[in-house]
């Protein structure tokens, strides 16, 4: 019994990680007022350029870096007509996922496509002796660098948010931008370095998925992860431990659904496969009621122009 | 301590237009060192455009303002800070999900660029915190504290500046009677201590109880400057509310049916910040008269209006109409069916569909127009003449009923709402302000509207702040300070002297 | 001379950018995969548009399309996002098809229709569902549309595997429909189907309704401005959950249209991303009913191009979504810039 779970912390944990990246970037974006539901688009495009990337420089390195610079070049369209242009939020975001998405499977079928071959992936992190340990082996030192780097995000957002006039002025500019301008913080630039950062750790969820966890690229391979993750973000109440929490459920969910489709395999699989979309569903609806984001989430800011002078 | 004879803060015929309006026309006073001046005046009196030039928020049109005896002209609000123009708003510039300590050190290099100093600035504020009582208070969420704490964090903030001239902007309007005494204090130490205070409040007794001299400005103009005791309480008031009593326009003394229209009974509301905008409030309102409703923002006329539209339910309390037998809350769409029409106070946010053309704007509230509604199915035609005729009777000038509301100025929109709202005969007319912002002639015609409506049987609610106005046109006048009720009273019972005192806090 | 007003022209120069602009960005793939632009989009246009097959071949394609389109105008008109169509197709699909042999019976055309009125009641339950979430719970709709798309895409995986498998329970697809549930064709010589007649139909009644009904006021109203319908006394959470049950009606209805016209039987995921094109024919018919063919046709065009462009030029078929994406981005643009333009 002990290894069963030992076995799903493990690969839930691995699981959740892709997710954890973009939950935590559209965290900061938001806590800054801005949403980007286009994160599916970026993690499919960042997804293509990390397999392009890897294969092309030979190792896993390049496929990250491909990836975040497209993930930063994605964000960068979403800021400029969200923030500069006052474009609808949720409508620039949704033509980023399809843009993203067209993006990766014209990519993918031009280069990699052509001639698949293995991609170089990320292994796991050798800690000697600690990753022989019964328990804590598998969970704690069993994983590839990305997962240590996505929960070190985590904390040090933790700590960097309520300790830092970043994290401080971030906060404002969300809560209440206007409040935020008069003392003198500079809103809108906030605003960009969030969404731009929230650009980049979803590339590096896309990147996960295809470096570390499936060592593949299939097209389609997000699979509603961009979404997950915001829904993640409700569910963490704002808070970046609470949505690596969540997004911890989300990966132990899955990971227990391939579990239970081996275990009972009367059960047609494609009710497993649904099961971590119905908790989804239903933490949606206990939580949405009840936690309440940044107040000024969705609205874009200007600075009150100074009145012309008299002549 | 021997303060420079020069004024900190002159003012020399300081103009301001905002279009057609003169917000502040040929403004001049003076502040000396260590000095408190109140500031005196209504609603529309010009008292914020004035605070605002002062503080740097906007440039006046004509004018010279000198600060400490340079002519200035700041053009931020950051140049103004840092000259020592310290300005507490009214409504206070703070994030309400941050913590006290976290507001006060937003922006400000002092406490650290890369981690919070947070430590070093309690350490440095601590003194005025102690001052104001605030100081166990740094770890408390800001929209967790009580509006007076709020404020004192906002003067907090600014004192840390070490200001050469604090302006208070309706300091008094948030603070419960308790609370009072300590402001004053704090004004006059720092007064002592060589910082000048000017004070903007409508309250007259509260600037007569801290203030050493006193402007009275009306209708953006400069009508007195005197010394606290200079001059008698009524003469005050005369300035602030105008000294011409209106002729009250001879029309048909109101028969009074005994049937109520409505009853308000013992209603208590609370805002989200917990004070109370409503504090047990009754009173009837019959048809055939107009019922006004005094006061200046802030003291729960916006929340009395909402809940006799049915857009706000009250904590404890009932709101009853004659056609509602049960006495519980009824949402908008209930109130309306039963006869009651509203005309908001914030007509864009509230009222209009700006983006739509002037027959779907009337549309917006008479979709119980069987005229134009055959049982879900509109008649464009029938609602195309029956808004033509709307224009023509109420005298709006569009290009059609196609046109654009945003297309259309501010009197002609209200127009077009006064229309929708005065249509069908409604039983009930709730007017919140329904003549901000207009020019003489269309506020004498929304008046000579809703007086032929009171005329016709109805029973009209009217909130306005402008007391003139209301005399023009009342039958009965009522007063919310401080979210309590002064009143009703017939109009010959009263003066507006005894309405104006109500007003400014007695 | 006609004079034309010096904003009217602002934004005639902003629509042909934003055009030329959006028809731009696919000819860097088609150059990136080796290609001549030029000749690519000749040869596009000229089948599309020039040859039979190929203008009815755009022509079929446009009928769910503008189904599912006209859906999310209906839902983003009220304010709210319905990004479902997907889902909410496939699940009128399963639901129109379980009841296929109910219907079967019935005499021409009252299963037909029968059928397709099931088609937009699978699809509107959903779609209610999620404005009841939105408008009870204050759901976003975004993530729950999501999460219902791919739970059902997995229902629809397991029932062509499972109880509504064909019967020699080889493949992963169902039994096909009784023929009295197949929607004729229309147009000899090509795959042109009744569908199209069910869906100008659609088009027509939903402009109807919104145009000429109450309800169609209170919904526009409703997503211009929420404070001011409220003020009204309009129930806005009403208006959202109805809202949502026409849009998911119609995507559900484009999915019943889609297996009695072509398809014949329920397949893996038989109409992949028609819910987010949809969304970019929304947009570009500026949420009204009636350009919605239009648009709706011209991304056809954009799909059988595509696919042209796939077996000609070898320009992958995801070009689509891509194209999909920059017109949303260039009518966003168009859109602030107007905006601005206006304000200044």
């Amino acid at each position: 019994m002990d290894i069963v779970i030992v076995s799903l912390l493990a690969a839930g944990i691995r699981l959740s990680v892709s997710i954890v990246f973009a939950a935590l970037g559209e965290l900061v974006s938001e806590r800054a007022g801005i949403m980007n539901v286009g994160l599916e688009g970026i993690m499919l495009f960042a997804a293509f350029l990390a397999a392009f990337g890897a294969v092309y420089t030979g190792t896993p390195w390049g496929g990250v870096a491909f990836a975040l610079l497209g993930g930063i070049a994605l964000a960068a369209i979403h800021a400029i007509f969200v923030i500069y242009l006052c474009a609808d939020q949720i409508v620039s975001g949704l033509a980023l996922v399809l843009l993203g998405g067209g993006l990766s499977g014209v990519g993918y079928r031009l280069t990699i496509g052509r001639s698949p071959g293995e991609i170089p992936a990320f292994a796991p992190v050798d800690f000697g002796v600690l990753s022989k340990l019964p328990v804590l082996g598998p969970v704690v030192f069993g994983h590839t660098v990305l997962v240590y780097v996505a929960f070190g995000m985590a904390f040090l957002l933790f700590f960097a948010m309520p300790r830092t006039a970043w994290g401080l002025e971030l906060r404002a500019s969300g809560e209440n931008p206007a409040a935020a301008d008069a003392a003198g913080v500079k809103v809108n630039s906030h605003r960009l370095a969030a969404v731009l950062f929230g650009g980049a750790m979803a590339a590096m969820g896309g990147a996960f998925l295809v470096l570390a966890q499936v060592n593949a690229f299939v097209e389609g391979m997000v699979a509603g992860r961009g979404f997950i993750a915001i829904a993640c973000v409700v569910f963490g109440a704002w808070h970046p431990l609470g949505v690596l929490l969540a997004c911890l459920g989300f990966g132990i969910t899955d990971a227990l659904q391939i579990r239970l489709q081996i275990w009972y395999p009367g059960v047609p699989y494609q009710f497993f496969v649904m099961l971590p979309y119905v908790v989804a569903l239903v933490t949606l609806v206990v939580f949405a009621s009840r936690s309440v984001g940044p107040a000024a989430l969705g609205l874009p800011f200007k600075t009150l122009r100074r009145v012309r002078k008299a002549r | 301590m021997a303060l420079p004879d020069q004024p900190l803060l002159e003012l020399e015929g300081v103009t301001k237009r905002f279009g057609r309006l003169v917000a502040n026309d040929g403004v001049g006073f003076s502040v000396g060192h260590g000095e408190v001046v109140g500031v005196l005046g209504e609603n529309g009196a010009g008292k914020s455009t004035l605070m605002n030039i002062i503080s740097g928020l906007i440039t006046p049109d004509e004018g010279i303002v000198r600060f400490d005896g340079k002519a200035m002209h700041f053009d931020s609000p950051r140049a103004a800070a840092e000259a020592g123009v310290g300005m507490v708003h009214q409504h206070f510039k703070l994030v309400g999900a941050l913590t006290v300590a976290e507001n006060l050190a937003l922006g400000d290099p002092r406490w650290g660029r890369g981690r919070l100093r947070l430590e070093r600035l309690k350490a440095d504020i601590l003194p005025i915190a102690e001052r104001l009582g605030m100081s166990t208070s740094f770890e408390r969420r800001v929209d967790r504290l009580t509006v007076g704490e709020q404020q004192r964090v906002e003067i907090m903030k600014v004192l840390s500046r070490k200001p050469k001239l604090l302006i208070l902007d309706e300091p008094t309007a948030v603070l419960s009677r308790e609370e009072r005494p300590a402001l004053f204090q704090m004004v006059a130490e720092l007064a002592g201590q060589g910082t000048a205070v000017l004070i903007i409040s409508h309250k007259l007794e509260d600037i007569l109880e801290s203030c050493r001299r006193v402007v009275v400005m009306r209708l953006g103009k400069v009508v007195s400057v005197s010394d606290v005791g200079g001059k008698s309480r009524d003469d005050l008031i005369r300035l602030l509310v105008g000294d011409d009593l209106p002729t009250l326009v001879p029309r048909t003394q109101s028969q009074t049916v005994p049937t109520r229209l409505l009853s308000v009974d013992s209603v208590s509301v609370r805002r989200s910040n917990g004070t109370l905008a409503l504090d047990g409030v009754s009173f009837e309102l019959y048809p055939g008269e107009v019922l006004a409703l005094c006061g200046v923002d802030g003291n729960g006329q916006t929340e009395l209006v909402q809940m006799l539209a049915g857009l706000l339910a009250p904590d404890s309390g009932s709101v009853r109409y004659w056609f509602d037998a049960g006495g519980g809350y009824l949402g908008p769409e209930r109130v309306r069916k039963g006869g009651v029409s509203h005309i908001p106070e914030d007509r864009l946010k509230d009222g209009v569909l700006a983006a739509s053309c002037l027959a779907d704007n009337y549309l917006l509230t008479q979709l119980n127009d069987t005229r134009f509604n055959k049982a879900g199915w509109l008649v464009p035609r029938v609602l195309r003449q029956v808004v033509e005729r709307a224009i023509d009777d109420f005298a709006i000038r569009a290009p059609g009923t196609e046109a654009l509301m945003s297309q259309l100025s501010g009197g002609n929109q209200q127009k077009l709402v006064l229309a929708r709202e005065l249509a069908n005969d409604p039983k009930v007319v709730i007017a919140a302000h329904p003549t901000r912002g207009l020019d003489v002639q269309t506020i004498a015609f929304v008046n000579n509207q809703l007086l032929l409506k009171r005329t016709a049987g109805a029973g009209v609610f009217l909130s306005s702040a402008d007391l003139n106005e209301v005399w023009q046109v009342a039958d009965r006048i009522m007063v919310l300070s401080a979210g309590r009720l002064h009143g009703p009273v017939r109009l010959s019972d009263t003066s507006l002297q005894e309405v104006g005192h109500w007003m400014t806090g007695r | 001379m006609i004079k034309i007003d010096s904003n009217l022209r602002f934004q005639m120069w902003l629509a042909l950018s934003v055009t030329v602009v959006t028809a731009l960005i696919p000819a860097i793939f088609i150059l990136m995969a080796g290609k001549n632009p030029v000749t690519a989009y000749t040869s596009l246009l000229a089948y599309t548009l020039g040859t039979f097959n190929g203008f009815f071949e755009v022509v079929t394609q446009s009928i769910p399309l503008a189904l599912v389109g006209l859906g999310v105008a209906v839902a983003f008109r009220a304010g709210v996002f319905n990004i479902g169509g997907d889902g909410q197709l496939l699940f009128g699909a399963i639901v129109s098809f379980a009841l296929a042999p109910v219907f079967g019976d019935w005499p021409m055309p009252f299963g037909l229709i029968a059928y397709l009125a099931a088609g937009f009641i699978g699809g509107g339950v959903l779609g209610a569902f999620v404005g009841w979430l939105k408008a009870r719970y204050r759901a976003s709709e975004i993530i729950s549309t999501i999460v219902l798309n791919l739970i059902v895409l997995q229902l629809l995986a397991w029932l062509i595997r499972g109880p509504f498998q064909e019967p020699a329970k080889t493949m992963p697809w169902s039994d096909y429909l009784p023929e009295t549930l197949l929607l004729p064709n229309l147009i000899d010589g090509t795959r042109v189907h009744y569908g199209l007649v069910v869906a100008l139909a659609a088009v027509v009644v939903v402009a109807v309704v919104i145009r000429k009904t109450s309800f169609g006021f209170k919904l526009t109203a409703v997503g211009q401005n929420p404070f001011a319908a409220r003020y009204a006394g309009l129930r806005e959470g009403r208006v959202v959950v109805w809202a949502m049950l026409v849009s998911g009606g119609l995507a559900g209805l484009a999915g019943s249209v889609q297996v009695a016209g072509i398809l014949e039987r329920l397949q893996d995921d038989f109409a992949p991303g028609y819910g987010q094109a949809a969304i970019a024919i929304a947009l570009m018919a500026r949420l009204s009913p009636v350009l919605v063919p239009f648009t709706a046709l011209l991304f056809a065009i954009f799909y059988v191009g595509a696919g042209v462009l796939q077996r000609e030029a070898n320009v992958p078929f995801p070009i689509v979504h891509i194209i999909e994406g920059v017109v949303i981005l260039g009518f966003l643009c168009f859109d602030a810039l107007s905006r601005k333009r206006s304000l200044a």
